[in-house]
């Protein structure tokens, strides 16, 4: 029982003891939403990983890990600088394989499809997993056509009005519409740092996308900026599946419901937020929460 | 009171003499900025000022006016009005009689020759023009040129253009000159009669190279370096940007692009004459393209160009921000999406500066085009891709080769015409980059 605890391989595994959701459940199969018990934090997993590992070169980055992201839940990774959370984040819709010799191993199945598998269209992946940068990187080009591109090499759009209507909405939705409704062909570049990284999101969400990765979406962001960012996750949740690698642990407290420890390329802990942050197991997680490295 | 207490204040000793000797070494290197960019603006003021003032004089020619009776009997014996006909015709024979009527005092035949010498052989070719012109214009019934006397400006030699441009003086020795004291004389009758006057000199501009300096232009070279830069640009642009486009977006990092690289890197390098070599042997040799033809000069340049044009283009889609590649790779944008839609239009300015550059090399190049045969005195302004032609810096090379005085001044003038071609050029290209600039 000890030594099974330790294995990080099982930790997802000693959630299911915990919780009873994936009780009895196979790699690929999704768990039904009954099955969730009364009072339950997790309602079903949207993704489902399994030993995954993740080489750069001859380097390993990734240790076998393992772990179910349930879905409309904002799930946060944390862990110190290198620790292997980015890697991780970027292989779930796979934007390493643009990484020159980067090779993933393992299953990373979304709704019970495996996302390495050789049929897979990685354009239609990444339309169904949306990513959010550190950096605000907005196209240069106008605001409007931020968020219409998306769309526009989707097809989502039928016709003008329905992209209006698209980009609209999405600008609504991340609480930019009432902002610059009247200079929504302005620059995208125009608007300040905190405005960029929500057209930003708003441009990840024009093509409706069943999950959100962010990786550190704030870093670059002033407070004021963190906050509203942190309550349109809080929105988002409602809609989408949300993974989010920070730095920022009161971040991590404050936006998820599932926390992650990653640490020198395992995952060490996982847990459901407020247990996490009140009574970690393991001491190195203590450690890190309570700020003696990282 | 310890050495570190004294250090402290702003106002000690040996902080006004560390402040002072600063401030020193800074005033130092910047008198050596501005010495050198001194230098610089000097050195170029005098290669201007030295092209300018030798190019001036070939923006002028003298012309001399003689009253020519054009003759029925020379021109057209039969009175067919015949243009085949009235293109053959004897105008040299036309041309001797204005003279030796403007000057009835010269009977002895070597001294005829010598004033036949004051107007430039060209002015034959000009005298019939005038026929033929008038001729295919005048409706039928009307009374023409021919038969009537007319007052028309011809083209002088160029030894009395320099003459009386004051390129030639009259202190040296009649031997040593190229135009006699018998001449000069004739000339000076001209003068004092107003028949010599400084015509703005077109034909530089629009005629082709010829033997005499006086008729010769700049013109067919303009028109052949644009039809060889022609055919390099569209050579170039699209090979070389597809190639930067590949090495630098989908080919996956080995061995064998590895050695690509280096070899493109050795091939901007590689002296221009070796490129005119291979077109002489590949394009000529092998293929069999023609001579001299602004094709091939434009292929070989391209050669030339199109390591330079990738090694920029490279480094322009180096430039392009990977975040803006992620951002649409994350939104699902397939690979040709993410280079055709974001990264290309971001990277097309610093590549149309990097064509530029290229193109600007392959204008001034002669070394190469020598080899093709471009060398060739070709006396018709070319009128296609196949023709027979030279460039710019071949024309002013060619022209540097000449003894003839008068070349001096238009191989400056000759030059200027090259700097101006290059100023549009690097004009265009700023004007592309702006139209095309993306800010982010």
């Amino acid at each position: 029982m000890y030594t099974e605890l330790h294995d990080p391989r099982n930790f997802s595994l000693r959630r299911v003891a915990n919780s009873g959701v994936y009780a009895g459940l196979k790699v690929g199969e999704r768990p039904m939403r009954d099955s969730v018990p009364a009072g339950g934090i997790c309602p079903g997993a949207k993704i489902i990983v399994r030993d995954i590992r993740v080489f750069y070169g001859n380097k390993q980055a990734l240790y076998d890990v393992s772990l179910d992201v349930p879905e409309n839940r904002v799930t946060a990774l944390i862990g110190p600088s290198g620790c292997g959370k980015s890697t991780f984040l970027r292989s779930l819709n796979r934007m390493n394989d643009v990484v020159e010799g980067c090779r993933v191993e393992g299953h990373v199945m979304i709704d019970g499809e495996d996302v390495y598998d050789r049929n897979v269209d990685v354009v239609k992946l990444r339309a169904r997993i949306g990513m959010v940068f550190q950096k605000p990187n907005p196209f240069p080009k106008s605001i409007y056509d931020n968020v219409a591109y998306g769309p526009r090499i989707h097809g989502i759009a039928n016709n003008r009005e329905h992209l209006d209507a698209i980009v609209r909405d999405c600008l609504t939705r991340v609480g930019l519409f009432e902002e610059i409704q009247d200079r929504l062909h302005d620059p995208g570049t125009s608007l300040s740092g905190g405005q960029q990284q929500r057209l930003c999101i708003a441009r990840a969400i024009a093509v409706s996308p069943e999950v959100i990765l962010m990786d550190e979406p704030c870093s670059a962001l002033d407070p004021i900026a963190t906050a509203r960012i942190e309550e349109l996750i809080d929105q988002l949740r409602e809609k989408f599946t949300i993974v989010i690698v920070t730095h920022n642990l009161q971040q991590a407290a404050r936006v998820s419901q599932l926390t992650a420890f990653f640490h020198l390329g395992r995952l060490v802990e996982l847990d459901d937020t407020e247990r996490m942050f009140t009574n970690p197991r393991e001491t190195r997680t203590a450690d890190y929460i309570t700020g003696r490295y990282g | 009171m310890t050495d570190f207490a004294a250090r402290r204040g702003f106002d000690t000793v040996s902080q006004r003499a560390q402040l002072r000797r600063r401030h020193r070494a800074e005033r130092r290197f910047q008198f050596y900025g501005v010495a050198a960019l001194s230098a610089a603006i000097l050195f170029l003021a005098l290669l201007l000022w030295t092209i300018l003032g030798n190019a001036f004089g070939a923006f002028q020619q003298t012309m001399v006016r003689l009253p020519v009776h054009f003759a029925e009997d020379i021109i057209d014996p039969q009175g067919t009005r015949d243009i085949q006909n009235l293109g053959v015709a004897d105008y040299g024979g036309l041309l001797k009689r204005a003279i030796r009527e403007r000057f009835p005092e010269v009977t002895e035949r070597r001294v005829k020759r010598k004033l036949y010498d004051i107007v430039s052989p060209g002015a034959v070719f000009e005298l019939r023009d005038m026929v033929m012109q008038e001729t295919e214009t005048a409706g039928t019934g009307e009374i023409g040129i021919i038969g009537s006397t007319r007052n028309v400006w011809l083209t002088a030699s160029d030894d009395v253009d320099q003459f009386l441009k004051g390129r030639i003086s009259v202190e040296t020795p009649e031997a040593h000159r190229r135009i006699s004291d018998q001449q000069i004389a004739w000339v000076e009758t001209l003068v004092q009669d107003g028949a010599i006057e400084r015509h703005f000199n077109t034909r530089f501009f629009t005629g082709a190279d010829s033997r005499e300096p006086e008729i010769a232009g700049v013109g067919g070279a303009v028109v052949g370096s644009f039809l060889t830069l022609f055919v390099t640009l569209i050579l170039t642009f699209p090979i070389g940007v597809a190639a930067a486009i590949h090495l630098e977006e989908l080919a996956p990092k080995n061995r064998w692009t590895d050695l690509i690289d280096i070899n493109i890197n050795n091939l901007a390098a590689v002296p221009s004459v070796v490129f005119g070599l291979l077109g002489l042997a590949v394009f000529l040799n092998f293929f069999g393209f023609p001579r001299s033809a602004p094709v091939v000069g434009g292929m070989v340049l391209a050669l030339m160009t199109l390591p330079t044009i990738i090694i920029a283009s490279r480094t322009s889609l180096r430039a392009v921000p990977p975040s803006i590649r992620e951002a649409a790779l994350g939104i699902g944008a397939s690979r040709l999406q993410v280079i055709g839609h974001h990264v290309m239009p971001m990277a097309l300015p610093g590549m149309f500066t990097g064509t530029i550059i290229g193109m600007a090399q392959a204008l001034g190049e002669t070394a190469p085009l020598l080899m093709i045969g471009m060398v060739a005195f070709i006396a018709d302004i070319p009128g296609g891709l196949f023709e027979p032609a030279t460039v710019l810096p071949v024309q002013i090379f060619i022209w540097a080769d000449s003894p003839e005085r008068a070349f001096i001044e238009r191989t400056s003038a000759a030059i200027l015409v090259l700097l101006v071609f290059l100023a549009c050029m690097n004009l265009t290209a700023i004007i592309m980059r702006k139209k095309f600039e993306l800010k982010y």
